[in-house]
């Protein structure tokens, strides 16, 4: 078991213990206090990744990636579709490891559901550890096209229609 | 019935007057040819027409539709937030008169499929009536842009949208939803133009009685006949997440007195999970304006496989059809056939491929059936490729449209194949059911757009007008001087004669053009033409800054088509008036 799912079990431990006798038996990282948050959302409990960059929790992010229908919106590799790209440097919300947990649990103003009280915590962290790998030389299954499809590259050239000298100059 | 149309070929006969100096619905006129007889422009002057007016929405996403002209008004309606600009074309530089705001949820803009798009307005007894992204129809009044009325038709929680552009015919207004690929059943709701309450809905999927079938019913095939099959041909409760949504445009016969629209593909791309005929998903519907019961209904694709859909416009005219005068329906599919049929009756009498197709090998015209190619069903974990056309289709929503002095439709097209993986599908409220991996590239042949003529009595192409890079995704405009005008997803705005397609006039428009060209005489007298530049739309989002392009799966696949886009254009926000 790798050292952060032995931590992970033994917070479920801890919680589950402290929930029987109503006191806490072990130690748990205080909260953090992140300040003013644009859309008021809570911030998350813990500031980095509890699941950090353990491999399983990766690969079990991707798998509840395609799961939880986040490719639906996000594109199957992360590269965006009615939601925005996961897999460029452009984060609206912060790129952090709480604010990336955030936008997932708290949800956002523009069309990102929440998923708080709806998927297990451990499995946002999880998604996090996923979607933080998107193009780096981490990421489990990046998105590569198959040979096959080299000769169809679209030719960069537009439209072979003549262009009448005259159709445009200086008129605006 | 209309049939004089200056300069029209005798024997074609259109079903309702056409836009002729103002443009007061969406599709411009009731049979959805998007022609207007306005000659002032004409193939001996075009080539000096040029720019009027430029004016911005402030919103850089995909402006489809067009806008309309009422008396001296022009009416613009922006994507989400889906604002109404009224602009005066009585006063010199066509100023801004006012703005109304709907203020939709901003949480629907995580609901659209195809971008926040807004598909236009239709005008009515004193109010411009449109439709918000959030799930409400709205009627403005038009004069003074205060709200008349209200209406909720879904809920957008659920992944329920409206994009498209309503029509009003009989003081019922008429909308149709968005959402199939969020699992929400597709339906057609007419509402009170006074008022704007709900008169009745006629759903795509359930029970006869959602559907409003009836006795009336009579469907030409034999396929299409039974009691409750909008039930009977989905597993058990699937029908409830079965799509169908109406979020194209509506047609209209007052003679006959019939509505035409098409519904589009069934909720989940994965079609294992859904064995039967999912109907009535891809399916052609007649149904009567007051009372919404059908009278006949063709399915095109069963158990469509391909997230394919019968949306497209329905042109609606008459004219001589191997020898004799029939009144025929046009219906230039997403699924690469050239649909004609009996708009009295239902019957299909010709499906000819516009473009390269493949996941068909035709069309059985005695049945009705589709002959599929078993060889192109999508497999789960594994891909089926070069599948033509692509999921975003062989055209997109942008408008085709028929011009009665040619007799040509001209059809904005794609040539766009693709790669497709079943995959599991969940269900999860307010995301979207897809169940499946797309990549897109263009088709055979070394281009990937083409506007095509197309001769309709003969059932074939007379000639195209080819783009190498990207699909014609821009809608098509025909004039009374002899022109037919489109624009390409680089920003090039064209005139065309419009019997031989050589091009007359072009200018280019910053932004790709994916909306409809319309034209009006102005209240100066004069002829102008005009048209948003402002990319979007499915294939059209790869060009925003938050899709990367170089994921040929972003953009659910678009982007390996679109690969370039990036290079070629930048999103818009414009609207642009040509005149002389």
């Amino acid at each position: 078991m790798s050292s952060a799912s032995r931590y992970i079990a033994g917070l479920f431990l801890a919680a589950g213990t402290a929930w029987l006798c109503g006191c806490h038996t072990a130690p748990i990282p205080p909260p953090v206090a992140t300040g003013s948050h644009p859309t008021g959302a809570n911030e998350a409990f813990y500031r980095t990744n509890p699941v950090g960059n353990d491999p399983v929790g990766v690969a079990d992010g991707r798998r509840l990636f395609r799961w939880y229908n986040c490719y639906a919106c996000h594109g199957p590799h992360g590269g965006g579709a009615i939601g925005p790209s996961l897999r460029d440097r452009r984060w609206r919300y912060g790129d952090s490891d709480a604010q990336i947990f955030t936008s997932i649990a708290e949800g956002r103003p523009n069309g990102m559901p929440a998923w708080r009280n709806k998927i297990p915590e451990v499995q946002i962290w999880e998604l996090v550890a996923y979607i933080r790998t998107l193009d780096t030389s981490r990421e489990p299954n990046p998105p590569q096209e198959p040979a096959n499809e080299a000769s169809r590259d679209p030719k960069e050239s537009t439209s072979i229609a003549p262009e009448k000298p005259n159709a445009t100059a200086g008129r605006q | 019935m209309t049939s004089s149309i200056p300069g029209a070929i005798s024997d074609i006969h259109l079903v309702a007057p056409v836009a002729d100096g103002q443009w007061t619905m969406p599709t411009g006129d009731y049979g959805n040819t998007r022609y207007s007889p306005l000659h002032q422009i004409n193939t001996s002057n075009v080539q000096n027409l040029h720019v009027i007016r430029k004016l911005s929405t402030g919103i850089f996403r995909g402006h489809e539709g067009a806008p309309l002209v009422v008396g001296g008004t022009l009416y613009i309606v922006t994507p989400f937030p889906d604002k109404l600009i009224a602009v005066d074309l009585t006063r010199p530089g066509f100023p801004v008169k006012w703005t109304f705001q709907p203020n939709p949820d901003p949480s629907a803009q995580g609901k659209a499929f195809r971008d926040v798009v807004n598909r236009g307005a239709t005008y009515a007894d004193g109010r411009i009536i449109y439709n918000t992204l959030d799930g409400y129809t709205v009627a403005v009044d038009a004069k003074t842009g205060k709200l008349a009325w209200k209406t909720q038709i879904g809920d957008v929680q659920n992944g329920e949208t409206l994009t498209m552009a309503p029509t009003v015919v009989h003081n019922i207004v008429f909308v149709g939803n968005s959402g199939s690929n969020f699992g929400v059943r597709g339906a057609l709701t007419a509402l009170d133009a006074q008022t704007g309450k709900i008169l009745w809905k006629a759903y795509s999927t359930g029970p006869d009685s959602d559907v409003r079938i009836g006795p009336d019913f009579k469907p030409f095939y034999a396929k299409d006949r039974g009691k409750d099959l909008g039930v009977s041909t989905w597993t058990p409760e699937q029908w409830k997440r079965g799509g169908g949504a109406v979020w194209g445009s509506i047609s209209y016969d007052p003679e006959l007195n019939l509505i035409y629209y098409g519904t589009g593909n069934p909720g989940g791309w994965n079609s294992s999970m859904r064995p039967g005929d999912n109907k009535w998903t891809v399916t052609i519907w007649a149904r009567n304006p007051e009372t919404g019961m059908a009278k006949w209904a063709y399915q095109i694709e069963p158990h469509d496989s391909f997230g394919y859909d019968a949306v497209m416009e329905n042109i609606l005219v008459d004219m001589p059809w191997h020898g004799r005068m029939r009144k025929l329906l046009i219906h230039p599919g997403s699924t690469g056939y050239v649909f004609v049929m009996d708009r009295e009756t239902g019957e299909l009498l010709s499906a000819q491929p516009y473009e390269p197709v493949n996941w068909a090998k035709g069309f059985d015209l005695k049945t009705g059936e589709v002959i599929p190619n078993l060889t192109k069903m999508p497999r789960y974990g594994k891909y089926v490729d070069d599948i033509c056309p692509s999921v975003t289709g062989a055209k997109a929503i942008a408008s085709s449209s028929l011009s009665p002095q040619t007799g040509y439709l001209y059809i904005p097209a794609h040539n766009t194949c693709m790669d497709f993986e079943d995959t599991t599908a969940n269900y999860i409220t307010g995301t979207p059911y897809l169940g499946a991996i797309v990549r897109t590239y263009p088709g055979p042949g070394g281009y990937q757009g083409e506007l095509v003529a197309w001769d309709v009595a003969h059932a074939k192409k007379v000639w195209s007008i080819k783009d190498n890079a990207f699909p014609v995704n821009g809608g098509v405009l025909t004039t009374g001087g002899g022109l037919a005008f489109y624009g390409t997803m680089d920003g090039s705005f064209r005139a065309v004669n419009d019997r031989t397609g050589k091009v007359l006039w072009q200018f280019k428009t910053p932004s790709g053009i994916v909306g409809n060209p319309m034209t009006f005489t102005g209240p100066d007298g004069k002829q102008y033409i005009a048209v948003y530049s402002g990319i979007g739309g499915w294939m059209g989002s790869v060009d925003f800054p938050y899709i990367t392009a170089s994921d040929p799966y972003a953009a659910h696949g678009a982007a390996g088509a679109m690969r370039h886009i990036k290079s070629a254009t930048h999103p818009g926000d414009y609207l642009y008036v040509f005149g002389e």
